[in-house]
């Protein structure tokens, strides 16, 4: 399993940096995908496989294809320009942003027990379980996400109407 | 697979246990590889004789006895055709498209199950697998439709995505609904819970009233994901030039098709499992000869849905794109959500009998309002600006 | 959707009907009406003309026997001018009555049939052979008098009716011609015999 997982940490690590680095915007948007691939991989082996398959459904089914759709519909994709600035303010930020994202990680590895992650998989993400805890214990949440899904369904289509009639 | 590795555990006890469980994963793969390609050629030939003959003439016999030579033909046409590739397209999305289109469509035969015992891999989320690889084969799309650079191959593939993530939902709330009914999200579960009663058919999920009309929500969905007709405006021959798959040539589009043709076998396949009870029917319990009845059963089941499936093809007109989408969203969906109710009180009704008739009522009372509703027949008279 | 499938499943019936019929035709040729070409051919009608060909009484010795004269009538009526003809002269050079050459361009020709109704002698005649494709397009397209002298019994076969008008009105002309002879013969006939 350790090879298996190094494969996956370099294919996700790959796919994340080309994302951010490629030129052409739809080759980025597919090294994101191969992105999403990795960490629905990284899910399937911690044995959490509802959560794998939904990665694949929901990340790559649809919010690649949103993504898509967004990009393809402006102007400019192929850009000629390339990573701009190269030490500028972008640069600094985002490498804050990592080691901070590390500092997080590692006080979080030090004080948590490293010994149950594997084998207290097998229960606590099977389908039934994930179903019996949503409508046990996280029923409002729930519920609440499902009004927020309801709101923004609406909203969608009363800004599509509006185009629609402000169009004619 | 599982029971293959058993298999040949028990046969060579002191091989290494890394031999025995690589060919115990590369067996399936080779014969899915070699199958399921191998029947899709040969329903490409069905489908050119069966339409020939609905359409009153015989189809491609000139090839072999009866044609049977046709598809390897059409093969070695393909192959040998010229790879054009636009100027100024996106070389590596065009390289890529077409092999994202068949790969899931392949991928999706792993968790079949063909026979007793006969599943590649047997997934405890089976069906959430399936429906998530069938769901990547969006992207072979629009990649077909962008890396072309043409305005109408965009435009086609726009369409194509628009139809094919609109219908994915009702199919998979079909879907869910037999999840429900059967308790399990694996395949094999979902088939052995319709085993049992008369002749092994009785229990088959279509005989109930939820279940007859998820059958009929997931064959339209599975004909228009994998875009055939009625829903072919993608791919259509009159439709705007060819749509995502026009600047392909030679293979690429072999492999388009392939892609098509398989994700529409293997819906049907899913089909069967799900609503069909699998490899399920009488005498497939028996000692030796047992698996092989139940795969011969798993593939006349197939192979009739495919027939059906090619039938409505030669019959039904196309319909067009905006009545697609009224169709899916207005029609399909409240039915598929009015469904999962339908199987919700079927489970908790006590007698089985009144459960029947209440959601058979339900549903086709449902199902009749739906249509008035769904269909548009107060549409006003047209007014012509110039024209008298 | 019960109502509203009906025209749908109709649909369906009639497919149905199609494909299954299709296997049943026994050659009536109703519901599969391919006909698998150069085994077997599609009956065409009496009428149908593709290109002229030429009308000879004897099987056995075509160029004896044609009707054609070499009047040149169907050469100089012809529209697009396909139609080429030579006279046939003996040693001497006097004409005969015959072609020696006559030459059809098919290329050209647009089967109009007016060579065929402008013929006094109805030596020319539309025929319906329509497999004439050949592998050049100029010379090879030319067809030349041993081609198209074809013998009346292939006339009688492909146009019947058509046909046996053609030979009541010569076999009648025919009789008036002896009719009309034989009274000039009885006129003269007695009178050596009586002196």
């Amino acid at each position: 399993m350790n090879a298996a997982f190094w494969i996956l940490a370099v294919i996700t690590l790959m796919g994340a940096l080309l994302a951010i680095s490629l030129r052409n915007l739809v080759h980025c948007v597919l090294s994101l995908i191969l992105f999403f691939l990795g960490v629905a991989g990284n899910y399937f082996l911690l044995r959490a496989d509802f959560l794998g398959a939904v990665q694949i459904l929901i990340y790559i089914g649809a919010v690649a294809v949103l993504i898509l759709f967004a990009i393809m519909l402006t102007r400019n994709v192929t850009g000629t320009e390339g990573p701009r600035d190269m030490f500028g303010l972008g640069w600094w930020a985002g490498l804050i942003t990592a080691a901070l994202v590390a500092v997080a990680v590692w006080i979080t590895l030090r004080s948590a027990p490293e010994a149950g992650v594997t084998s207290a998989g097998q229960a606590v993400g099977s389908v039934e379980a994930i179903g019996r805890e949503l409508l046990t214990q996280w029923v409002v949440p729930l519920e609440v996400l499902g009004v927020l899904l309801t709101a923004a369904l609406i909203g969608a289509v009363v800004i599509a109407l509006e185009e629609v009639r402000r169009r004619r | 697979m599982e029971q293959l590795y058993q298999l040949l555990h028990g046969w060579f006890a002191n091989a290494p246990d890394a031999v025995l469980r690589t060919v115990a994963i590369v067996v399936p793969i080779l014969l899915i590889i070699t199958v399921f390609p191998g029947v899709f050629a040969y329903i490409t030939l069905i489908e050119r004789k069966a339409l020939g003959r609905i359409q009153n003439r015989i189809g491609p016999n000139r090839v072999g006895p009866w044609g049977i030579l046709q598809p390897i033909a059409d093969g070695l046409k393909l192959l040998t055709k010229e790879d054009i590739v636009p100027r100024r397209a996106d070389k590596f999305v065009h390289f890529l498209a077409p092999v994202i289109a068949v790969v899931p469509a392949i991928v999706l035969f792993a968790v079949l199950p063909v026979g007793p015992g006969l599943v590649p891999v047997d997934l405890p989320i089976g069906i959430l697998f399936a429906f998530a690889v069938s769901t990547a084969s969006v992207l072979a799309l629009f990649m077909g439709g962008w890396a072309s650079r043409n305005k109408f191959s965009l435009l086609g593939a726009m369409r194509a995505v628009a139809q094919v993530v609109s219908y994915e939902v009702p199919m998979v709330l079909a879907a869910v609904a037999v999840v429900m009914a059967a308790g399990t999200l694996s395949t094999v579960g979902i088939m052995h819970k319709q085993a049992g009663g008369f002749l092994n058919i009785a229990h088959w999920y279509i005989f109930q009233p939820w279940g007859f009309v998820g059958f009929v929500l997931f064959v339209i969905g599975a004909m228009a994901e994998s875009a055939r007709t009625p829903f072919d405006i993608p791919e259509a021959e009159s439709e705007i030039i060819a749509g995502y798959h026009t600047e392909y040539s030679g293979f690429k589009f072999a492999l388009f098709q392939m892609g098509e043709y398989l994700a529409s076998m293997a819906m049907a396949g899913i089909t069967v499992t799900m609503f069909l009870g699998g490899y399920n029917g009488p005498g497939v319990g028996w000692k030796y000869i047992g698996p092989l009845i139940g795969v011969g059963y798993f593939f006349a089941k197939l192979l009739s849905i495919i027939f059906v499936i090619i039938w409505i093809r030669g019959t039904w007109p196309r319909i067009r794109v905006d009545q697609l989408m009224a169709f899916a969203w207005k029609v399909l969906l409240p039915m598929s959500i009015l469904n999962i109710v339908a199987v919700a009180i079927a489970h908790y009704m006590e007698s089985k009998f009144w459960a029947w008739i209440v959601t058979a009522v339900l549903l086709f009372v449902a199902a009749v309002i739906l249509s008035k509703i769904g269909s548009p027949q107060n549409v006003e008279r047209r007014t012509y600006r110039y024209a008298a | 959707m019960g109502l509203l499938g009906k025209g749908l499943f109709a649909g369906m019936a009639v497919t149905a009907r199609n494909f299954i019929g299709s296997y049943f035709d026994g050659g009536r040729k109703e519901r599969l009406f391919t006909y698998q070409y150069p085994e077997e051919k599609m009956p065409l009608p009496e009428n149908s003309r593709t290109f002229p060909f030429l009308v000879c009484d004897d099987e056995q010795d075509p160029v004896g026997t044609m009707r054609c004269v070499a009047c040149k009538i169907c050469e100089t009526e012809c529209p697009p001018q396909c139609i080429y003809i030579v006279m046939d002269r003996d040693e001497k050079g006097k004409p005969q009555q015959r072609p020696k050459v006559f030459d059809i361009d098919i290329s050209v020709c647009m089967q109009c049939q007016i060579c065929v109704e402008v013929c006094p002698f109805d030596a020319i005649k539309m025929d319906c052979d329509y497999e004439k494709s050949q592998h050049g397009r100029f010379d090879e397209l030319v067809e030349h008098l041993p081609d198209l002298l074809k013998s009346n019994a292939y006339y009688n076969r492909i146009k019947p009716t058509e046909a046996s008008a053609v030979d009541a009105r010569l076999k009648a002309a025919q009789e008036k011609k002896a009719k009309k002879a034989v009274p000039a013969a009885k006129a003269e006939g007695p009178a050596p015999a009586a002196s």
